[in-house]
């Protein structure tokens, strides 16, 4: 058998046979290609690398964007507008249920796609000012504008942004239109212990490192201090609170002075966790500056 | 004009006009085929012998595409034993690489902004791209086994003794050729397998004694590689390495025509070589026979590779490069592996026992400067080609017959054996029984690496979309999620996993203690889900950790069609 294999050699039926299949087979693997459905098959390759490109550029958003944006994409007050919500950018024409032209893109001027809007936002920084509301301007990602994203990476990650179906979920903070009133930075009038205890905030006391407040501060860590006092007021009366606080103003000096008693839900990055808030403001913070800094907290309404 | 028109009337009129329409076509065939009529070349196609004079070796001195090729070959070499055809098959490759891979440079620009982005247009808008892409990245990988072989074959017979030495030479820069040609081309579609595979194989040229850092710059255009090497490896890949490999394979194939193909080892007296000089009775005329069998062997390969390609074979892509980022367990080329294991290898001498072994380290290093690194890199450098190329020069053996061999034979195999060795303790799992070569991390890390590799795919990203459950579910015990059979099978198959680190420790004598995981899926858009695997487990000294790694799957990423 072996040695049958060693000394082959095909013989000229075999040659001629073998030879007259090739041809054969080649000329009606030509005629054949135009039955295969070739754009069929590209366009599905074309969408399996289209949802590849949104899983990579899913994780560029969970490391760069889900800390101002959220982990689905509803926003954090004082640091950055939901996306995933329908009016995001007018994307989501209700209508036609489909991907309109944004108005919003209209009035602020940009006449590309949504699209080229959302990736130069990503890539430099916003290019267009689209709202009065945010005043903590978004950063630029692209390597060629100082940022830490390649340019398939801005790509990928706006691809990610965009493929956030509508009604997902209740954005946090959404994006008023161009030209309304919005903002509470420029709202209450302070009084004098109210600005220091903004200073004790941004100074002494060091929240402002972990907390958001809307045009004072843009910490990521703790939960947006944001209508503070109205939050106060409803969490007292909420029925997991396990505090001893009977009022709003008690309940946040308790947050400050006792914080492991009740951590919310509501951090940037997902559930708050216990321990992470520091527990002794109470000894460190002198009494005035306490004092102080809750008649501050107490103006956010 | 006038006159040509005067000869033809005068033709016309001598033979009539149907003889001349004939003569003429006929003339013109005979200057397109160097020589050979239609009569001639219905000949060749039919069979028929040859007549006298032999009218069919006149494209062989004629033409030059047939002036490469010997006129006529022994009988004894046209079985399939002794050349088993690795040598045509290995200059067939080379042509199909080079045809594919024109294709794939109309579409390709050597630019790390471009590069990748053409790589999906290729797979995705280019009617065949895929299948071209396959075809070439197959072809390269065959090329590289079939020139292997040829090399071990023509060992195996003595066919680079005397008066072969030179053509062996050549022989041996191909086969370095092949090697690069393929390393270079596995750059080029910028994806973290070709940035990876070629940061690692370039840094090998790093531990080359003195000249090793600077051929690694000169490489990598750069201390890393990035815009400047993708250029490099780009020009090695279509202009370097492919114009040495034409101007060697011509001096090859020169030498065949020269000194013909060697006979069997037993049937030429030692010393002898009688492959130009064939009693008329044993020659095999290139033209019918080799070249219809030749024709009929390339279709076959060229119809395999095809169907191949079009079927199982599908060339990885992987994500875009990240240089910021080494996927864990990063490998060479598989034909790279036995470089890869090499320099894992620790002393100087491993065969001695670890304490003497490092105690003839520090002597060696004290007196020379040597190093493991230094020395592997000098094996690896010029040693083992120049070696290899020297082999027919320092044969002492004038006797091609196995039976004479046996030294250098044996020599072959232990050879090959040790390469193969070397290859096994390349890979991340090291070689089997001994575990030589092993590397790994954490035993938790290692489950989800073996489950979710940092690139490419494995089970995880082959569950079907619709069968990921959103939800937590524990895997000890695994959770039993409904509707979905995959994924209940894909959880037992990591605990089944979990209990064997747990039972048996790894080569560096770790074990998984107090395993427990969970897997967490989130539907985080309406077609993308987040799979988080999270291992917690005691450490070393006793204190919980925990290990968690993150995919994100989208519905039509299509996973398990690879």
């Amino acid at each position: 058998m072996i040695k049958r294999i060693l000394t082959f050699q095909p013989s000229w039926t075999l040659r001629l046979i073998s030879g007259t299949i090739a041809v054969v087979a080649f000329i009606s693997m030509c005629l054949l290609t135009g039955a295969v459905d070739l754009n069929g098959a590209m366009a599905e390759r074309g969408q399996e690398f289209t949802g590849r490109n949104i899983e990579a550029g899913a994780k560029v958003y969970y490391e760069q964007c889900a800390r101002c944006h959220g982990a689905k994409g509803e926003g954090a007050d004082g640091l950055g507008p939901a996306l995933s919500y329908d009016g995001f950018l007018g994307k989501w024409d209700a209508a036609k249920k489909t991907l309109g032209p944004s108005e919003r893109l209209k009035k602020i001027g940009w006449t590309s796609s949504l699209a080229g809007y959302v990736e130069a936002v990503v890539a430099s920084g916003m290019p267009v000012k689209s709202s009065a509301v945010w005043e903590a301007p978004h950063p630029p990602f692209a390597l060629a504008f100082g940022g830490p994203l390649r340019e398939d990476q801005v790509k990928n990650v706006a691809a990610f942004v965009l493929n956030w179906g509508p009604g997902q979920v209740a954005p946090v903070a959404t994006m008023p239109e161009p030209g309304a009133a919005g903002g509470a930075a420029a709202a209450v009038a302070l009084t004098a212990n109210q600005e220091k205890g903004k200073q004790v905030f941004l100074g002494a006391a060091g929240c402002q490192a972990c907390h958001a407040i809307r045009g004072v501060a843009t910490g990521a860590i703790g939960p947006s201090l944001n209508k503070l006092a109205t939050t106060a007021d409803a969490r007292i009366k909420d029925a997991a609170y396990k505090g001893t606080a009977k009022t709003g103003a008690e309940y946040i000096k308790e947050a400050i002075v006792n914080p492991n008693v009740f951590v919310v839900a509501e951090c940037p990055q997902g559930a708050c966790l216990a321990n992470v808030m520091p527990s002794t403001f109470g000894q460190t913070l002198q009494a005035a500056d306490l004092d102080a800094l809750l008649d501050y907290l107490s103006t956010l309404k | 004009m006038a006159i040509i028109g005067k000869r033809l009337v005068d033709q016309v009129r001598a033979t009539g006009l149907k003889a001349t329409i004939a003569q003429r076509l006929d003339e013109g065939f005979t200057r397109l085929t160097s020589g050979l009529t239609w009569n001639d070349v219905r000949g060749v196609l039919r069979g028929d012998p040859p007549g006298k004079p032999n009218n069919r070796v006149k494209p062989h001195t004629e033409a030059f595409w047939f002036h490469i090729r010997p006129t006529f070959y022994h009988e004894a070499v046209t079985t399939l034993y002794p050349t088993f055809r690795l040598g045509f098959m290995s200059a067939l490759f080379f042509a199909i690489e080079i045809i594919t891979g024109i294709f794939l440079m109309i579409f390709y620009t050597p630019s790390p902004e471009r590069a990748y982005q053409n790589m999906l247009d290729i797979l995705t808008n280019v009617p065949f791209g895929q299948l071209v892409r396959d075809m070439h990245r197959l072809g390269a990988e065959v090329m590289v086994v079939v020139v292997t072989l040829h090399m071990w074959r023509t060992f195996a017979t003595g066919s680079y003794k005397a008066p072969r030495q030179f053509t062996w030479f050549t022989g041996v820069i191909l086969l370095i050729v092949t090697m690069f040609l393929s390393f270079s081309g596995y750059l080029l579609p910028w994806d973290q397998l070709a940035l990876w595979a070629v940061t690692i194989g370039t840094s090998m040229a790093d531990a080359a004694p003195v000249v090793g850092p600077s051929v690694n710059l000169l490489l990598r255009g750069a201390p890393d590689i990035g815009a400047g090497g993708l250029l490099r490896f780009y020009l090695f890949h279509v202009v370097l390495f492919p114009l040495i490999g034409v101007i060697f394979m011509a001096v090859h194939y020169y030498k065949v025509v020269r000194y013909g193909i060697s006979l069997p080892p037993e049937m030429e007296a030692v010393g002898d070589d009688s492959a130009r000089k064939v009693a008329p009775d044993k020659r095999v005329n290139f033209m019918p026979d080799i070249l219809s069998n030749e024709l009929i062997y390339a279709a076959i390969a060229i119809a395999l590779l095809t169907i191949a390609s079009g079927t199982f074979y599908n060339a990885a892509l992987e994500t875009h490069s990240n240089p910021l980022v080494t996927p864990n367990h990063t490998v060479a080329p598989w034909y790279f592996y036995w470089l890869q294991g090499l320099i894992k290898i620790p002393h100087i001498l491993p065969v001695l026992p670890e304490a003497l072994s490092k105690q003839f380290d520090t002597i060696v290093f004290n007196l020379s400067g040597i190093t493991p690194k230094i020395l592997w890199g000098i094996i690896i450098g010029p040693v083992i080609p120049l070696l290899l190329m020297v082999i027919p020069y320092i044969d002492p053996n004038p006797s091609r017959r196995y039976g004479d061999r046996k030294v250098a034979l044996t020599l072959g195999v232990l050879f090959e054996l040790g390469i193969l060795y070397l290859s096994l303790a390349g890979i991340p799992t090291g070689v089997p029984v001994t575990r030589f070569g092993f590397v790994g991390g954490d035993p938790a890390s290692e489950i989800a690496q073996e489950f979710m590799p940092d690139e490419g795919v494995a089970e995880v990203k082959r569950v079907p979309w619709d069968q990921l459950p959103v939800g937590t579910w524990e895997i000890v015990p695994p959770a039993e999620a409904p509707n979905a059979p995959e994924f209940n099978a894909l959880l037992k198959k990591i605990q089944q996993d979990m209990d064997h680190r747990t039972e048996t420790a790894d080569p560096n004598g770790k074990k998984l203690v107090d395993g427990k995981a969970n897997v967490r899926i989130k539907l985080i858009q309406p077609d993308v889900k987040e799979f988080t695997l999270t291992i917690s487990f005691t450490d070393d000294k006793g204190q919980p950790q925990q290990y968690s790694k993150t995919n994100y799957l989208h519905k039509a990423s299509g996973y398990d069609k690879e």
